[in-house]
C-alpha cells in the first residue's frame, strides 16, 4: 500500500496516458471500423471478406503483431497506436456488419420509400439502429486492447503497462511485485470505469424506442 | 489480448456468431484453401530469410533445428495449458448448469470474468513471480486466462437445449445422467468445440509472454528480435507466431466440422 | 368506394392525379423472362386500384417502378402528365406515399418523429409539422396526445399500420403506394383497416395503387382490380363486379375462387338500393286503423314504430285482426339492418325473417323502410347491367401498342395494331368476351374514354 500512496501521482498519469490512448485509438477503431461496414454491408461478397478478417485478425496475437510492426515503424507511441487500433477496429467492424445487416428489409425499404436519400437512410435510419449493436462491439474492444495497450508498453508505449514491465526488469528488488500487481490492478479499474462510460454513453445515445 | 474470439460479444443482434455458430464460414472450400495459404507464408519467409546474409547471432538463432524445437515448446505450453483448461472448464461448465447448482452460476463466472479482464502479461509475471520463472507458471496463468471462453460455451451449449427434448428424454424413462450423455452434451457439442478452438488461439498467442518469464516458445524470438535489434529474427518470430496461431485455429475448424454430430 | 357506390357520405374532391405505365419492362439479366413485360396501364385520378395475383406475378415489382425504388428496364412512367422516369428518385418519392406491410416505422423514432420525417425532409417548419402530425393521427383514428410520444414498439400491429398510413399521407401526396398493407395483422383488425381505408379514401379521393395476394381485400377496396399473371402481364382490368361476374378468362375465375357470387353480394350496401315504403302506425292506433291502412296500400304487414320512429314490431295482417291493441314492448327478434350493411348481411337477416324481408333503418335508430329478396336480386340483376356499361381504364401488355393523350382533355388513348379485342387490359384466350361487344365503344375504334369511375 505504501507503494501506491508513495507514487499516487505517478500511478494516476500512467493511468490517464493509458486511457486515453485507448479510448483515442477506439474513436479512431470506430469511425475505420464503420466506415469498412458501411463499405461492405450491402454485398454479401464484401461482408463476407470482412467478416474473414475480423476472424483473422483476432487469431494473430498481438505480441506477434506488435513485432512485426516494429520492423518499419521503430519504437514509441506509433505502433502502438496502431496495433491498438487494428484491434479495436475488428469486433467493432463485425458487430457493425452484422447490425447494419440486421436492419430489416421492411424499414430500409420504406425509408427509401418516402424518398429519404441512400445517405439520409444510412445515416438517419440504418446507423440509429445498428448502433446498439455497434456499441456493444466498442466494449469489447474496449476490453480486449486495455490488454493490447499493456502489452504494447514493450515497445515503450505510454500507460500503464511499464508499471508490469518495470516490476519484471527489476526482478526480486524492492516493489518489484507491488510494481505489477499495481499494474495489473489499474488496468482493471481503468477498464471498469471505460466500460462504464460506454453504457452511458450507450443510455445516452440510443433512442428509447430500440430499448422498449 | 487479441485472441477474443467471436464468444466474446454479447450482442443480441450478433448472436448467430456469439454461439460460435459461424463456423462452416466460407465452407469446405476454405477450409481446404486455408492451410495452402499458411505454407504458402511460410515458405515465402523461409525463402527471403535464407536468401539474405545473416549476422553470425541470426545464424545461431534462426536454424531450422533451433526453430523447431522453440516451436516444439511453443506448442508444448499451448497443449498442456488447453487439456487442463478442458479439465476444469468442461466439467465445472457441466456442473453449473445444473438445477441444484444453479446458485453458483453467478459468482463463478463473475470470478472467471475477472481472470480475463486483467491483461495477460500482468497474469503470467505475477504467476512467475509467486510459483518461479519456467513454464509451470506460464501455463497456470494461460490456465487462469482461457477458462472463461470454454466454460462459457459449455454453458451456453448445455442453456440452448431445448428443454422439451430433455422432458422428452425423462418421459421415456432416462436418468438425468443419461439425458445429460445421450441427449444434452451431443446437442451442445458445437459450442463446446467453438469454445475450445477460441481458448486454443487464446493460449496459443498469449503462450507468446511466456517468454517474459523464461518459458519458452517462439515468443523468444520476438524478445531477442527487439533486445538485440535483429530485425530478421524479430520478423521470423512473429510470423511464426501468427502462422501457428492460424494453424490451431484452422485445426479447430476442422475438428468442429467432423465431430459436429449429423442433423444439426 | 367501389364503382358502385353512389357514395352515402359526401365525397371529397379528388386529390389524386392520373397515373401512366407506358410500355415498361423490368428485366433481371439479359436472358431471363421479363419479371414485367411491356406493361402499359392507365391509373386513373382518385380512384383506387388493386393489384392482385399470385406471388412472383411482378405486381410489386410494377408497384415499386411508379416510385422508382425499382429502375424500370424499359417504358416510361407519367404520373400527372410529368414524365418522371429520369427525376431524381427521391424527390419523386417524397411526393408520394409509402405504406408496407407492418408499416415499416423506424423503431428508433417516435410516432410523431415517424409521421414528421417527409415534411422535415421538405422544409416544413417545427409547429406545422406538429400541427400536421396531430391532424393525420386523428384521420387514422388514434388519439395525439397519447399516441404522439410512443415508440412503435409500443403499438399493436394494427396501430402500427395507421400510423404507416398516416405517415405516408404527412405531405398530402396526391398518389398512395402500398404494399400488402394489411397482410401483417389479425383477421379482425384487417377488416377494420380496410374499412378505415375505405372511409379516409371517400374522404381524400387521392390515387392509390395496392398490391395484395387477397381477391377478398381487391373487391373490397378496390375502384378497379387489375390481375395479374407472372411478367406482369394483365389478365383482366376491370371494376370488382365485372372481375366477379364476368372473369375473363379461367386464370382469372380460378383466381377469384368458388363463390364470386357471394362476394358480389359483399359489394353492394344497402343504401344504394331502393328501398321499398312500408305502412307504418304508432302504439296508439287501434289494430283496426292499421288493417284498413294495410288493405288500402295492399300491404301484408303494418310497421310499429314509437315517437322516435324506431321500430317497435312489424306484425302481419292476420296477426292484426286477432289483436285488441298494438303492441307497445319493442319485439327482441326484428329482421333489423343499417344503412351501411352490405347485401350479404341483408339477404342473411331475410332469410331468417318470416316476412322474407327485412326493415333498414338509418342514423339513431330511425326506420327508413323495407327490403325484401326481391329487390336484392333486382340489384345485382342491374350490377351485372351496369357492369356492362363502365368502362374500364386502359390496360394491355401489347409491345406494339401506343398510348396517345389528347391535349385537352388528358384522355388517353390506345393505338393497337390488332384492333379487335386487345385494347381493353383484357387477356383474351382468344374468345370474344361475352359482356361487352365491340359495337359498345365503337366498332373500329380501341379508343378508351378516360374512365370517370362513375355509373352513368
Amino acid at each position: 500500500m505504501d507503494y501506491v500512496t508513495d507514487r499516487w501521482q505517478q500511478i494516476l498519469f500512467a493511468s490517464w496516458q493509458h486511457f486515453s490512448l485507448v479510448v483515442q485509438c477506439l474513436l479512431l477503431a470506430t469511425v475505420i471500423a464503420v466506415g469498412l461496414a458501411m463499405v461492405s454491408y450491402r454485398s454479401e461478397r464484401l461482408s463476407n471478406l470482412a467478416n474473414s478478417f475480423t476472424a483473422i485478425g483476432l487469431t494473430i496475437p498481438s505480441f506477434a503483431m506488435i513485432g512485426l510492426l516494429i520492423a518499419p515503424l521503430g519504437f514509441g507511441v506509433l505502433p502502438a497506436v496502431v496495433v491498438v487500433t487494428f484491434y479495436a477496429v475488428l469486433p467493432i467492424l463485425r458487430n457493425a456488419v452484422v447490425g447494419l445487416n440486421s436492419v430489416p428489409g421492411g424499414v430500409v425499404e420504406s425509408a427509401r420509400g418516402i424518398g429519404m436519400s441512400r445517405m439520409a437512410t444510412f445515416f438517419r435510419v440504418e446507423l440509429p439502429m445498428a448502433w446498439p449493436v455497434i456499441l456493444t462491439g466498442m466494449r469489447v474492444s474496449a476490453q480486449m486492447v486495455m490488454g493490447i495497450a499493456a502489452i504494447a508498453a514493450f515497445v515503450l508505449g505510454p500507460g500503464l503497462g511499464g508499471f508490469i514491465f518495470s516490476g519484471l526488469s527489476r526482478l526480486g528488488g524492492a516493489n518489484s511485485l507491488a510494481s505489477v500487481i499495481t499494474g495489473i490492478v489499474a488496468v482493471i479499474v481503468v477498464a471498469t470505469i471505460l466500460d462504464a462510460l460506454l453504457i452511458l454513453l450507450g443510455r445516452l445515445t440510443t433512442s428509447r424506442g430500440l430499448r422498449v | 489480448m487479441s485472441q477474443l474470439d467471436t464468444e466474446k460479444t454479447p450482442t443480441e443482434a450478433a448472436s448467430k456468431t456469439d454461439t460460435g455458430l459461424e463456423v462452416d464460414r466460407g465452407g469446405r472450400a476454405s477450409l481446404l484453401l486455408y492451410p495452402v495459404i499458411l505454407l504458402a507464408i511460410l515458405g515465402a519467409l523461409f525463402a527471403w530469410l535464407y536468401t539474405r546474409d545473416l549476422s553470425d547471432t541470426e545464424m545461431v538463432t534462426l536454424t531450422p533445428g533451433e526453430l523447431w524445437s522453440m516451436t516444439l515448446e511453443h506448442l508444448y505450453l499451448t497443449a498442456i495449458a488447453t487439456v487442463v483448461v478442458l479439465v476444469i472448464a468442461i466439467p465445472l461448465g457441466i456442473l453449473l448448469t445444473r438445477p441444484p447448482m444453479r446458485r453458483f452460476t453467478t459468482p463463478v463466472t463473475a470470478l472467471v470474468n475477472f481472470g480475463q479482464a486483467a491483461p495477460a502479461v500482468g497474469l503470467i509475471v505475477v504467476f512467475a513471480f509467486w510459483m518461479g520463472f519456467g513454464p509451470t507458471a506460464a501455463i497456470v496463468a494461460l490456465v487462469v486466462y482461457a477458462v472463461l471462453p470454454v466454460l462459457r460455451n459449455t454453458m451456453a451449449g448445455l442453456d440452448a437445449v431445448d428443454q422439451s427434448l430433455v422432458e422428452a428424454g425423462r418421459g421415456m424413462g432416462m436418468s438425468a445422467a443419461a439425458v445429460l450423455w445421450r441427449v444434452e452434451l451431443p446437442l451442445a457439442v458445437p459450442l463446446i468445440l467453438a469454445g475450445v478452438r477460441t481458448a486454443l488461439v487464446l493460449v496459443v498467442g498469449t503462450a507468446t509472454l511466456g517468454t517474459f518469464i523464461n518459458a519458452g516458445g517462439l515468443g523468444l524470438l520476438i524478445t531477442s528480435g527487439v533486445n538485440l535489434s535483429l530485425p530478421r529474427v524479430l520478423i521470423t518470430g512473429s510470423v511464426l507466431v501468427a502462422v501457428l496461431a492460424l494453424a490451431v485455429d484452422w485445426l479447430g475448424r476442422v475438428v468442429e466440422h467432423i465431430a459436429r454430430p449429423r442433423g444439426l | 368506394m367501389s364503382e358502385s357506390t353512389t357514395a352515402p357520405t359526401e365525397p371529397g374532391r379528388i386529390t389524386g392525379v392520373p397515373i401512366l405505365l407506358d410500355g415498361v419492362t423490368k428485366r433481371y439479366g439479359s436472358k431471363s423472362a421479363p419479371a414485367v413485360d411491356h406493361l402499359t396501364l392507365e391509373i386513373p385520378a382518385g380512384s383506387t386500384v388493386m393489384f392482385v395475383g399470385p406471388s412472383g406475378c411482378g405486381k410489386t415489382t410494377t408497384m415499386k417502378m411508379i416510385n422508382r425504388l425499382i429502375e424500370p428496364t424499359e417504358g416510361s412512367i407519367v404520373i400527372d402528365g410529368e414524365d418522371v422516369t429520369t427525376m431524381n428518385g427521391d424527390d419523386l418519392r417524397r411526393r408520394m406515399g409509402y405504406v408496407i406491410q407492418a408499416g415499416g416505422l423506424f423503431p428508433h423514432m417516435t410516432v410523431a418523429a415517424n409521421i414528421g420525417l417527409v415534411p422535415k425532409m421538405l422544409g416544413w417548419d417545427k409547429q406545422r409539422i406538429a400541427e400536421r402530425v396531430d391532424e393525420l393521427l386523428e384521420l387514422v383514428s388514434l388519439d395525439p396526445d397519447s399516441y404522439r410520444d410512443r415508440y412503435p414498439k409500443q403499438l399493436s400491429g394494427g396501430q402500427q399500420q395507421r400510423v404507416g398510413v398516416a405517415r405516408a399521407l404527412a405531405a398530402d401526396p396526391p398518389v398512395l403506394l402500398m404494399d400488402e398493407p394489411f397482410g401483417a395483422v389479425d383477421p379482425i383488425t384487417r377488416q377494420r383497416l380496410q374499412d378505415e381505408m375505405i372511409s379516409i379514401q371517400n374522404e381524400l379521393r387521392k390515387t392509390i395503387v395496392i398490391v395484395t395476394h387477397d381477391i377478398d381485400e381487391a373487391v373490397k377496396l378496390g375502384d378497379w382490380v387489375v390481375v395479374f399473371d407472372e411478367g406482369a402481364r394483365i389478365q383482366q382490368y376491370d371494376s370488382p363486379e365485372r372481375i366477379l361476374a364476368e372473369p375473363a378468362n379461367d386464370f382469372v375465375s380460378d383466381f377469384v375462387g368458388s363463390g364470386a357470387g357471394l362476394k358480389a353480394l359483399g359489394l353492394t350496401r344497402v343504401n344504394e338500393m331502393p328501398i321499398l315504403d312500408a305502412v307504418v302506425v304508432t302504439p296508439e292506433d287501434s289494430p283496426t286503423t292499421a288493417v284498413q291502412k294495410a288493405e288500402a296500400a295492399g300491404h301484408g304487414h303494418v310497421v310499429v314504430l314509437d315517437r322516435a320512429r324506431r321500430p317497435i314490431a312489424w306484425p302481419s295482417v292476420a296477426q292484426l285482426r286477432r289483436a285488441t291493441a298494438l303492441p307497445t314492448r319493442y319485439e327482441p327478434d326484428l329482421p333489423i339492418v343499417g344503412m351501411g350493411a352490405t347485401l350479404e348481411d341483408a339477404l342473411d337477416t331475410m332469410l331468417v325473417s318470416r316476412a322474407g324481408a327485412a326493415l333498414v333503418v338509418g342514423p339513431r335508430g330511425r326506420f327508413e323502410g323495407v327490403v325484401d329478396i326481391d329487390t336484392v336480386m333486382q340489384s345485382l340483376r342491374d350490377n351485372r347491367g351496369a357492369a356492362d356499361t363502365g368502362r374500364s381504364p386502359v390496360g394491355t401488355n401489347d409491345a406494339e401498342a401506343r398510348i396517345e393523350v389528347a391535349p385537352d382533355t388528358g384522355e388517353i388513348t390506345l393505338i393497337t395494331p390488332d384492333q379487335v379485342g386487345t385494347g381493353r387490359g383484357r387477356y383474351d384466350d382468344g374468345a370474344a368476351e361475352p359482356s361487352r361487344s365491340d359495337a359498345d365503344e365503337g366498332s373500329d375504334s380501341t379508343a378508351l374514354p378516360q374512365t370517370s369511375g362513375e355509373r352513368p
